[in-house]
């Protein structure tokens, strides 16, 4: 390095200064992109959650939206219902995409690419159409109460969108099949690191697969762990699809997620953007405070 | 040759790059939650200006206007109709309809409004109803005054007339009827030894009763609806004339003895057995083609879908809906839905459109003659109901004479008040019943419902008198 800056080329520049010039001019339309697209409107958005008002009849008001929300009776029970399915839905999709990961990376299994081909495919699908098929498939009279019935498990169909428990636990079974094969493909590429000699080393010390898995794939796999985990938690905070083409909030209201509320401030009732503006600051703000929380329980790196 | 290949597929990938929508990968992997408000609005009204980007209001000196409206067997063909009757004055005239689903010219709307940018609106579009005071009152400069613009108000039902008011202000030209119907299986009726006529003019007791009994010989409930949804409740609470907000616009949810009745006897309807309720639109529409359930009470619009089960012609007959037992005021008739046009202020022929729709919807009774038959579109224009077509027997209701029936029932309307926080009072008051059916208790709900309501009015910063 100290050649470098020591070698003065013809025109004045060190050749570390040129590549960090050359570097910079790659990013800049990226930067100049992201900074007009994204950071712009998110600028603009928290000054607009600092003014209240309806419609074009905006006026500053400080904090009151934040201060506002905490009696918001609505934006509560969103907020729970969101922290239900990030607390049930996030562990066991991770551990189910581990474990589908783990098997189809068998050297031995045959059709491997299909299987994985055949997981992954309804991430590929769109998250209106597949919201309303699984409401189809759930109503009274649907697919799901047909072949229950049918098996004999129960006896009258069940009403499961019209249920508060079961109306969410729909949306779990749909959030779970949907997602699995997205973090399995990321667990499936961490694996790929991981060499087969360690593997067969565990296997000569006579380690079961069962030990094999909590030992060593695990611990091997925890930066990706943590990055499909920070994702997933992202992703099902910011949850909107599935709340309004399944369910559409539920039987009162006890399946909306926050970013289905601020949808219906926004755009169903009066508006009020200000205050939906102060909303979407808040999940920002949960994100960023369970991402840091991940990242310092799961960041391995010195 | 490498070059120019790899050069060839940077350019290809960076087109498709721009072209995906990404409304659907932004919501998972997305890091900028905090412009979900700001993207959320600037995203829908990106997409909806590109798809309508030639459809925005055409300039002044063309004789061709731009229409927003949705449902092609209704309303679009109502306005290609009335495009044929206004080329007979002037040959030049054109019309551009663009079919737009409520839901996004609602939001096109809001994206506009609060944007203040008006240049993606067209010259005329239809509006709900339940709607208009919400956004005439939330975006006043995005509506045509249309008072004193040649339209003869007084020849439409003033309650119809009272939605697309504001301020002793007109702002809509009245059309489709939302009228509410009673619509029954009289096959059914007469298996379980009932006519079309037990059923008109009687109280919600006496339908209940009816209904059992339908029940038990028949194995038929009498109507379906769809759970957590308000139509029918406001159905109800406006045939005795109540509403939801005073003329002042306060909330009255709770202290409401009419809804209290409604919600009772909603109930009731439930846990006999005589009302079934399902999860989607789609199912409810099945319900009537399919059969499984023998009736309906809504706007008559519904007419429409009902008809799409051509095997059940002959079998269906229409008649007014029960009323209120309790309730001082209760009346047989109510109004569901219905929708104005509106001339949006970005016209730059609004001229023209106002001569339009004068000439044609508030102006012409062979129109309404012309699209009544294939499409059903009931008209609230009075003299239109005088002309010889509505008096036809209509062979799928049993050659009954439905449409005058309608226009009968049309006049006897009450009024209601909705007000700029309608939707949210709807959906506040679905909450409630919805707990209520599970068992929670009534007047909490009530209370909670109205809490709810007065905190989204008390949030906005200015007044909305």
């Amino acid at each position: 390095m100290a050649d470098k800056n020591a070698r003065v080329l013809k025109n004045g520049y060190s050749l570390e200064k040129k590549e960090k010039r050359t570097g910079w001019i790659f990013l800049m339309p990226a930067v100049i992109l992201i900074a007009i697209m994204s950071f712009y409107p998110m600028v603009r958005a928290l000054i607009l959650s600092f003014q209240t008002g309806v419609g074009k009849n905006m006026a500053w008001t400080g904090l009151s939206n934040y201060i506002r929300m905490f009696q918001d009776k609505l934006f509560i029970q969103s907020l729970m219902n969101t922290f239900l399915y990030l607390l049930i839905q996030v562990p066991l999709m991770l551990v189910l995409a581990l474990i589908l990961a783990t098997m189809l990376n068998n050297k031995n299994l045959r059709c491997k690419g299909l299987f994985r081909t055949l997981i992954f495919l309804p991430c590929a699908t769109s998250l209106v159409s597949y919201a309303i098929i699984f409401r189809s498939l759930f109503a009274n009279d649907g697919f799901v109460n047909h072949v229950l019935e049918a098996m004999g498990l129960i006896g009258t169909p069940v009403a499961w969108l019209t249920t508060t428990w079961t109306a969410r636990l729909v949306i779990i079974i749909a959030l779970i099949w949907r997602w699995t094969g997205y973090n399995m493909v990321f667990y499936l590429a961490g694996l790929q690191n991981i060499d087969y000699s360690v593997y067969e080393a565990a296997a000569i010390d006579g380690a079961s697969p069962w030990t094999t898995f909590w030992k060593i794939t695990a611990p091997l796999l925890k930066p990706t762990i943590l990055l499909t985990a920070i994702m997933s938690t992202n992703g099902t905070l910011q949850l909107f699809d599935e709340s309004v083409n399944l369910t559409n909030g539920g039987p009162a209201n006890t399946t909306l997620t926050m970013s289905h509320y601020i949808y219906n401030l926004s755009f169903q009732g009066s508006p009020n953007f200000g205050y939906a503006s102060a909303l979407a600051f808040v999940i920002l703000i949960l994100v960023a405070i369970l991402a840091f929380v991940q990242m310092k329980v799961g960041d391995t790196r010195e | 040759m490498k070059k120019i290949a790899a050069v060839l597929m940077a350019g290809i990938t960076a087109v498709s790059m721009c072209a995906c929508g990404g409304a659907s990968t932004a919501s998972t992997t997305s890091s900028a939650t905090a412009s979900t408000a700001a993207s959320a609005a600037a995203s829908t009204a990106a997409s909806t200006t590109a798809s309508t980007a030639a459809s925005t209001a055409t300039g002044d000196g063309s004789d061709e206007l731009t229409v927003w409206c949705w449902d092609p067997t209704f309303n679009i063909y109502a306005m290609q109709e009335a495009e044929k009757v206004y080329q007979k004055t002037d040959p030049n005239f054109k019309l551009n309809i663009v079919e737009t689903p409520w839901a996004d010219l609602q939001t096109a709307l809001t994206t506009a409004g609060t944007s203040g940018d008006y240049s993606t609106l067209p010259d005329i579009f239809l509006c709900q109803d339940n709607a208009f005071q919400k956004n005439v009152k939330n975006y006043p400069d995005m509506f045509t005054d249309l008072t004193n613009s040649g339209v003869d108000f007084s020849q439409f039902g003033a309650s119809k007339v009272a939605y697309s008011t504001v301020d002793g202000k007109n702002y809509g030209v009245p059309f489709d009827n939302g009228c509410v119907i009673g619509c029954y299986r009289t096959d059914v009726l007469q298996q379980a030894g009932y006519t079309i006529d037990d059923f008109t003019d009687i109280t919600w007791s006496d339908f209940i009763t009816k209904g059992k009994d339908v029940l038990a010989k028949t194995g038929q409930p009498l109507l379906s609806v769809q759970a957590g949804e308000s139509d029918l409740i406001m159905i109800m609470l406006q045939s005795a004339g109540a509403s939801l907000f005073d003329e002042k616009g306060s909330a009255t949810i709770v202290d409401n003895d009419a809804l209290k009745e409604v919600l009772s006897t909603y109930k009731e309807l439930i846990d006999s057995g005589v009302m079934i309720q399902i999860n989607s639109w789609d199912e409810y529409i099945a319900t009537l083609t399919n059969a499984q359930v023998a009736g309906t009470i809504n706007g008559c619009w519904i007419l429409g879908s009902i008809q799409t089960a051509k095997d059940q012609s002959g079998k269906w007959d229409i008649t007014n809906m029960p009323k209120l037992d309790k309730t001082s005021g209760a009346t047989n008739y109510s109004n569901n839905g219905g929708s104005s046009w509106a001339v949006s202020t970005n016209s730059k022929n609004a001229e023209l459109a106002e001569k339009f729709l004068a000439a044609t919807f508030a102006g012409d009774t062979d129109f309404y003659a012309t699209i009544l038959p294939s499409s059903g579109a009931i008209a609230t224009y009075t003299p239109a109901a005088k002309s010889d077509i509505y008096n036809e027997p209509q062979e799928f209701f049993g050659g009954d004479k439905i449409f005058s029936k309608i226009i009968g029932y049309t006049s006897k309307i009450p009024k209601n008040n909705t007000g700029v926080y309608y939707y949210e009072a709807r959906d506040a008051v679905a909450t409630a019943l919805t707990n209520v059916l599970n068992g929670a208790d009534e007047d909490s709900e009530l209370k909670t419902a109205q809490s709810t309501v007065e905190f989204a009015m008390q949030g906005n910063g200015t007044s909305s008198s």
